[in-house]
């Protein structure tokens, strides 16, 4: 049985942005000698996000573009608040992101897929995306590969 | 507009930094107290780049004496500025210390820095103490500007005590060609350091205030509200700066905060530009 976990570092040059890692996870994937098994891809930050979608510029504005409709940075005067804007005291610092940790829980923070024959089985147009909600920032994504070596 | 100038930043994160001297993660964490993740420089020009600001002063503090610790020390400052020139370091002495002025002249002099950044609740004194007079007379001399922290401070020991504005008005009134910027608006005394400003053409706010709800709400509390905007706009517009106070709040948030004020385009060049570069040049 192998089981691999791999850390690898992405950073972000915007607010919000979609970052393509499919070729991390599929490098990884073939360089484990994992034949057959699974692998995990998730973000080890509450203000970022893993999305699974087609691997398209268009797509890549739609995404965030509408998550900020859903969660925005500034509410829309008079409608609500966010309870995160404060001192948070355990960081020494303002917590100004609380639609980003929304964008996070929304878009969710993982995924996985099949290993086969030693290769990410996933469908011809999905992507692997990080997606970034509060950068710029150097963020850490979690790639865990458990399968059976090939024969 | 041409790129601004953030004149209130803490590079307590730089991940370079901590990797060369680990000490520095101490100081991160329990001197100055900042709990979020060490980053690539890269991250903090990146930010600069969203926020449009071309270059930040980088502020160390020398607290030597009252808490046996340096958040950078003047060295490491010119070495962080040695990874880019977008920043603009300062230096700091410990107003305990009878060398301090000496140290400064070396800061100025030998190490290039630009500037003085003292944080009187840090570093337990009073601004207005005699004890820190020499050293006023020395950044006088040398023709620098002095940053000093007024108001709340977040650091952990630090009394509010030591930020009232008006501990700093004999010092505007005993070194008037002495340039001095009260940070963070001096608040929530914020009336009271207008009042210092109006009064003595040495004086200069910086707007890295925030503490409480957000970069826009805040700042229209304490810049709209406590103060009318018009004061700042008509009386003080040669006499505030930009500053965010990184890495506290994001650079970015603090800058589209102040932009959205409601200041006209020239008072913000103003803001974020041309006072900043007029304290930046030596005036010995």
């Amino acid at each position: 049985m192998i089981i691999q976990l791999h850390r690898i570092e992405v950073i972000s040059k915007k607010d919000m942005e979609m970052i393509d890692i499919t070729p991390h996870v599929e490098k990884l994937v073939e360089a484990s000698g994992a034949s057959s098994g699974i692998v995990f891809v998730s973000t080890a930050h509450t203000t970022s996000g893993i999305v699974v979608t087609e691997g398209v510029e268009c797509l890549e504005r739609d995404i965030p573009a509408h998550l900020e409709r859903l969660a925005p940075k500034e509410p829309p005067e008079g409608a609500y608040g966010y309870y995160h804007n404060r001192l948070l005291d355990f960081d020494g610092r303002l917590g100004y992101n609380a639609a980003d940790h929304l964008k996070s829980v929304i878009g969710g923070i993982q995924t996985f897929f099949p290993i086969e024959h030693g290769k990410v089985v996933r469908g011809g147009r999905q992507r692997v995306y990080f997606v970034e909600y509060d950068g710029p920032l150097a963020r850490t994504v979690f790639i865990q590969i458990m399968g059976e070596a090939g024969a | 507009m041409k790129g601004g100038i953030d004149f209130h930043t803490h590079p307590v994160l730089v991940r370079e930094m901590v990797a060369r001297h680990p000490g520095l993660a101490a100081a991160a964490r329990e001197t100055y107290y900042c709990g979020n993740n060490f980053q690539p420089l890269e991250v903090m020009l990146a930010e600069m780049d969203i926020a449009g600001i071309d270059h930040a002063v980088v502020l160390p503090i020398d607290a030597t004496t009252s808490r046996n610790a340096t958040v950078y020390t003047n060295e490491q400052i010119v070495e962080v500025c040695a990874m880019s020139d977008r920043l603009i370091g300062f230096a700091s002495v410990d107003p305990h210390q009878p060398s301090a002025p000496e140290q400064l002249t070396r800061a100025v002099e030998e190490l290039g820095l630009r500037g003085l950044k003292l944080d009187p609740a840090m570093q337990e004194f009073y601004a207005d103490d005699k004890l820190a007079y020499p050293i006023y007379q020395r950044a006088q001399a040398l023709g620098i500007p002095v940053l000093f922290h007024a108001g709340l401070s977040w650091a952990p020991g630090s009394r509010l005590k030591y930020g009232h504005p008006l501990r700093f008005e004999d010092v505007a009134a005993d070194f008037p060609q002495l340039r001095i910027v009260l940070a963070h608006l001096a608040w929530p005394w914020v009336v009271d350091a207008v009042a210092l400003a109006l009064k003595y053409p040495n004086v200069t706010l910086d707007t890295s205030a925030l503490f409480f709800d957000n970069p826009k709400d805040f700042l229209r509390y304490a810049m709209t509200q406590q103060v009318p905007l018009t004061v700042f706009e008509r009386s003080l517009r040669n006499q505030l700066v930009f500053g965010s106070n990184n890495p506290r709040i994001e650079i970015k948030s603090m800058a589209r905060a102040v932009r959205g004020l409601g200041f006209s385009e020239e008072c913000l060049d103003l803001i974020f530009r041309r006072n900043a570069e007029k304290l930046l040049e030596r005036k010995p």
